[in-house]
Parts: structure tokens; C-alpha cells; sequence
């Protein structure tokens, strides 16, 4: 069913999204190409937008206007051929707190129509790169920020997706375990998994391939780490931000 | 205190350590604050007690009214005294008719009682007062399956008895309907009591389970998956029906070997029938879900439903003794079929061909209900 020759995992074009309730413009024009087999990074403050551009191209949000292709088939219309083949961890742990560890990715692994015995050695697996072990049968409740979140992610990997969209994925994991995640992201996208990561941290952003960096609904830079930095000569990509916000104060 | 005078000795020393009014009183104003800004909850607190009041007040004005009574009165002079007592009773609403066909009509569930008094009737009040005889007769057919219904009826019956020519030697010849079916004690109330807990655990365990989605955020993600909204409300339903089964059997089975609950009719057909109204509000559950934005509002649905319910449904007085203005309301409260149906099947031992207009309006509640459902489950992801 998907084509074969696109060479981009996922494009937007004048993508926006007004919200009803309050009226606010979440997106405003956003314009992305993300080759497969890349490490995106979008990143941005509070509210600048990368949350609903995410929701939007992984299907669970509606756009008001413009084209979203995901594996070159159009979103929302191909919504559902389409999930097969993403996996969302969203911002909030979004697990279910009553079940245990195991409760929760068996579900997810259930949605995507995984048998028994493709999720068994997946779900080992996962436990093992995301340190889960001993965890498997506690109640999420009972977990930590941290493991939540890999619990999360876990969650999102269950169905080996082609595109992974980690909404502030490393928030809350200590940095041992985070460049242990970083490691893990890489072998993925050996693989050929294409990972698009949200973050308001900056430096996190410098170990993707490419970044995106979002201001009010809208990206206002884009490239490598490296290009960035040298086209705005500054040493990190932080100060590029606060350069291109031009000191505004962001509102969260 | 005076040999160190430094930063640190000020940081140490014991101040705000007393009880403080003001801390108590930050507190309050806090609680109150939130309050204000949840209007729905404001709403709640001034709307509920006037409304529970309302309803309560002009539901229990008084004792059961207006139950249909059917008199065959073949009788001259103490019979036509006896009936004209009985018109003037609010507790009954007479008509006059023939006692066999009156018979069919009770165990039909038209009337609650047919009263025959026979031709020879005041010929043996006379005789009794000469002292030939000592007994006179009045034959009674009522629906015994509910004490309070009973009361009033013999309680009705008595008055205008007594009235007109003192308790002399009457006696009252009683046929229970339904079999002889007659209840007394909590077993009465059983079918109200599944009614009610169907109504109560479905949209409260219903709306919390949909709310949890969205509070926990796990509706995103369920978003993201092949799930469809069709699967989704599937699941739900028949989750929620199995935890409503359970409770009813739980309820059947304490009734049964507790209580010594009878169950006249086909088992079959009150599961049936519990499986049919617990849709109806399952599919309520997922509709009201849009309109609470966490748990608290959804635990308000509980007196918003139920209440109402109550007092209008049938299970505190019959819906027949409602205020005249009222009566219609009862109509369009889904627990008045639902006490239909499981009373009808449970004392009166009826079928479905008692009951199909009941098992009609509440299929029609189930496919009203769903449509609500899917098209807000639908929905809600466009905004």
C-alpha cells in the first residue's frame, strides 16, 4: 500500500491550526520536509506550537487548513492506514495509572493487532534497552516520573513504527539513561525509523540531525546543528533562540 | 539570641511556629476561590437543594393518589353509597365496569383493583341488621405486589365502608392478581433497586472511565492508533455491561436467597431486559462525557440523574400519583420503564407481551443514546 519512492517520511505545507475553544492560532503556516531515517528536532518554548504540529501529523488532531503527507499519503483522510506504521509518545505520560507496566504496552500492542508471540520478544526487548525489568508487573501509578515516561515510550514502540514522534520524550529521565536514549534513537534510525523529538531544552536538540526550531505557531530557523550555529555564529542553539527571539520574553 | 546577632540565628528563629488565623483563613479563601471559578459546581450548589426539594416536595405532597380502580357495582342503595364514598377518595380513580373483564384488566396492568359488589348486597346489610344473617360480602381482585398499593386500596375500600353504614359484619372476599403474588418485605423493592444501580453505576463508572481518557491523556494517543471510534464505544459498552451484570446478579442472587425475592416471570427476559436498559446508559455515559472536564463534574451527573429519577420514576410512589402537571414528566424519565420492565417481570411474572411497549421505548432510549454517542465520540478530535 505505501509507495515506495517518497523521500520524505513526513511534509506540511501552510499547515494551521486554530483551536475553537478560545481562539487561539496554535500553528500558523508551518511548512516541514523530514527525509527518512532522520533525527528532527523541533524545539521551541511553551507554547510555541509543537505540540498540536505533532498531534496534527500523527492523525489524533484535525488541522483547520493546509496538507500534512505522512509516507506520502494525506492526513487526515489516510489517518488510519497511516497509524500502522507511527508510534506517538505524547507530552503527558498518556498511560493508563491503574494498569501495571506490562497492562499498558500489551494494550497498545493489542490496538496495533500484535499476537502474542510478535509482542513477547518486542516487549523483552524493550524492557531491556529502557531498563524496565524489574518493573514489569508494577502498577504505573507506582512508578516514577521517569519511568513513566519510558513506560510511554515504550508504549509507542511496541509495533516497530517507521515514525516515532517523542513529544518531550526526555523530560524527567536522568542524563546517564537520556544518552543511553540517545544511543538507542541512533540504532533506530539505523534502521531506518524516522524520529521526530520535541524538547524545550536546547542542547538537547544538538544531537539530532536536523532542527527545526518553532516560534508562535511557525518555524523561524532551520538545519543541522552545525549549519545553525555557523550561520548565526553562536556557539550553541540556545543563543541562536534568544537571538532570534530578539529578547522578547517567551509566555508560556 | 544576643551572643550571635548573624544571618543564621535569624533564620532559626521561631517565628511562625503559633497557630495562625491567617494561615487558616488563607485556607478558606483558597477553597472558596477554586469554588468560584468551577461554575458548573457554583451552579450545582445553588440549583440542587431547590430542585431536590421541588421534586421530593411536590412528588410526596401526600400518599399514593389516583390509582385506577375498576367497580362493578350490581348493588342499589348501600352499594351506590359505598361507590359514591369511594369517587370522593383521592386515593382511587374510579370507573365503573364489568368485574371479569376487570379481572383481565388488572392482571393486564390497567387497573390496580376491581371491586364487585353483588346484586343482593343491601338485601344482606338489611338481614344482618335484623340479625337473620350475620355476614355480607364484597369481592375485591387487586395487584398485590406492592404494599403500598395495597394499603391504599384496602385502606380506601374500608373508609367508605365505614362511612357509610359502620364496620358491620362486611367482610371483604381478596384475590390477589398475579398468581396470588403477594410482597411484603425488601423484595418489593428489588426491581427498583437494579433499575437504579443500573442508572447509577453506568453513567457515573461510565462518564469517569471516558473522562480518565482525557485527563490522562491517553485519548491522544488512542487517536494515533488504527482504534476506531466505533471499536472504542464497543469496548466500552461491553466492558461496562459485564461490571453491570455482575452487580445485578450480585443484586439478584442476595435478593433471592436474603431477602427470599421471587422471580415470577423468565429469568432470561429480566436479563434481557437489564442488558437492554444498561445500554441505554452506557451509551448516556459517553454522550455526557463531553460535557465534564474532570472527575468532580462527573460525579455531579450522579444527582443530576438519579434524583430526578427517583421522584419521577416510579420507585418512591407510582408515577399514576404525580401532581396532573407532573404525570407526563414521567414519561420521558428513562427509570420509569425501567421499573416497567423489571417490576412487570419480577412480581407480576409478566412477558414480553405484557411489556413490549416498554421493551419498544427503551430500544428506542438505546438507538437515541448511540447516536448521541458516535457522533460526539466522532467529534471530539476535530476541535
Amino acid at each position: 500500500m505505501l509507495a515506495t519512492e517518497i523521500e520524505y517520511a513526513i511534509e506540511t505545507q501552510d499547515l494551521v491550526k486554530i483551536y475553537k475553544t478560545g481562539k487561539v492560532q496554535a500553528v500558523n503556516g508551518l511548512n516541514l520536509q523530514i527525509k527518512k531515517g532522520e533525527i528532527y528536532a523541533l524545539i521551541g518554548a511553551n507554547g510555541s506550537g509543537k505540540t498540536t504540529s505533532i498531534n496534527m501529523i500523527s492523525g489524533a488532531l484535525f488541522p483547520t487548513s493546509g496538507t500534512i503527507k505522512v509516507l506520502g499519503h494525506e492526513i487526515p483522510r489516510n489517518r488510519r492506514l497511516i497509524t500502522n506504521y507511527i508510534g506517538l509518545a505524547p507530552q503527558d505520560y498518556s498511560i493508563y495509572e491503574d494498569l501495571s507496566l506490562e497492562e499498558n504496552v500489551r494494550f497498545f500492542s493489542r490496538l496495533y493487532g500484535m499476537s502474542k508471540g510478535d509482542f513477547e520478544p518486542k516487549f523483552e526487548e524493550l524492557l531491556k534497552i529502557l531498563r524496565l525489568e524489574e518493573k514489569r508487573k508494577a502498577l504505573v501509578k507506582n512508578l516514577s516520573g521517569g519511568m513513566k515516561r519510558r513506560t510511554s515510550i515504550a508504549c509507542s514502540l511496541i509495533h516497530s513504527p517507521k515514525i516515532v514522534f517523542f513529544d518531550e520524550a526526555t523530560v524527567g529521565v536522568d542524563p546517564v539513561l537520556r544518552s543511553f536514549f540517545w544511543e538507542y534513537f541512533r540504532s533506530l534510525k539505523d534502521k531506518g525509523v524516522t524520529l521526530v523529538i520535541t524538547s524545550h531544552v536546547m542542547d538537547e536538540a544538538e544531537r539530532a540531525d536536523r532542527i527545526g526550531l518553532m516560534r508562535a505557531g511557525k518555524l523561524i530557523a532551520e538545519g543541522t546543528p552545525d549549519e545553525l550555529k555557523q550561520k548565526h555564529n553562536a556557539a550553541t542553539i540556545e543563543e541562536i533562540f534568544i537571538e532570534l527571539s530578539e529578547g522578547e520574553i517567551i509566555d508560556e | 539570641m544576643n551572643k550571635k546577632k548573624d544571618k543564621k540565628s535569624d533564620e532559626f528563629s521561631p517565628k511562625n511556629l503559633a497557630f495562625s488565623m491567617r494561615r487558616v483563613m488563607a485556607i478558606a479563601l483558597k477553597t472558596i476561590n477554586q469554588f468560584r471559578r468551577d461554575r458548573r459546581t457554583l451552579g450545582l450548589l445553588f440549583v440542587v437543594p431547590m430542585a431536590i426539594m421541588l421534586i421530593f416536595g411536590l412528588a410526596f405532597s401526600g400518599e399514593v393518589q389516583n390509582l385506577p380502580v375498576l367497580i362493578d357495582n350490581q348493588d342499589t342503595v348501600f352499594g351506590m353509597m359505598i361507590e359514591e364514598n369511594l369517587a370522593n377518595d383521592t386515593r382511587v380513580e374510579l370507573t365503573a365496569g364489568d368485574y371479569f373483564e376487570g379481572v383481565e384488566q388488572v392482571e393486564k396492568g390497567d387497573y390496580y383493583a376491581v371491586i364487585l359488589i353483588p346484586a343482593n348486597f343491601t338485601q344482606s346489610i338489611l338481614e344482618i341488621q335484623a340479625g337473620n344473617t350475620t355476614q355480607a360480602n364484597i369481592y375485591l381482585y387487586l395487584d398485590g405486589t406492592k404494599p403500598t398499593i395495597k394499603g391504599s386500596l384496602l385502606g380506601a375500600l374500608r373508609d367508605a365502608l365505614d362511612e357509610t353504614m359502620g364496620n358491620t359484619g362486611i367482610s371483604v372476599v381478596q384475590e390477589l392478581a398475579f398468581g396470588g403474588a403477594e410482597f411484603s418485605g425488601l423484595d418489593v423493592g428489588i426491581p427498583a433497586v437494579i433499575a437504579f444501580v443500573l442508572i447509577f453505576l453506568l453513567v457515573i463508572v461510565g462518564v469517569i472511565t471516558i473522562i480518565r481518557e482525557k485527563i490522562q491523556g491517553t485519548q491522544d494517543r488512542l487517536y494515533a492508533t488504527p482504534l476506531r471510534s466505533s471499536e472504542r464505544l464497543l469496548g466500552y459498552v461491553i466492558g461496562l455491561l459485564l461490571i453491570a451484570m455482575i452487580m445485578i446478579a450480585l443484586v439478584l442472587i442476595f435478593g433471592v436467597f436474603v431477602f427470599g425475592a421471587k422471580v415470577q416471570g423468565n429469568v432470561f427476559l429480566l436479563i434481557f431486559a437489564a442488558l437492554l436498559f444498561g445500554l441505554a446508559h452506557v451509551f448516556l455515559a459517553v454522550f455526557l462525557a463531553n460535557f465534564a472536564q474532570n472527575e468532580l463534574q462527573a460525579i455531579q451527573f450522579a444527582p443530576l440523574t438519579a434524583i430526578p429519577s427517583m421522584a419521577l420514576g416510579g420507585m418512591m410512589v407510582p408515577t399514576i400519583s404525580l401532581p396532573v402537571w407532573l404525570y407526563p414528566v414521567s414519561f420521558v424519565v428513562p427509570l420509569t420503564y425501567g421499573i416497567n420492565l423489571f417490576e412487570g417481570i419480577m412480581l407480576k411474572g409478566w412477558g414480553f407481551a405484557e411489556l413490549w411497549v416498554d421493551f419498544l421505548v427503551v430500544g428506542a432510549m438505546c438507538l437515541i443514546f448511540f447516536v448521541l454517542a458516535i457522533i460526539t465520540v466522532r467529534n471530539r478530535m476535530r476541535d
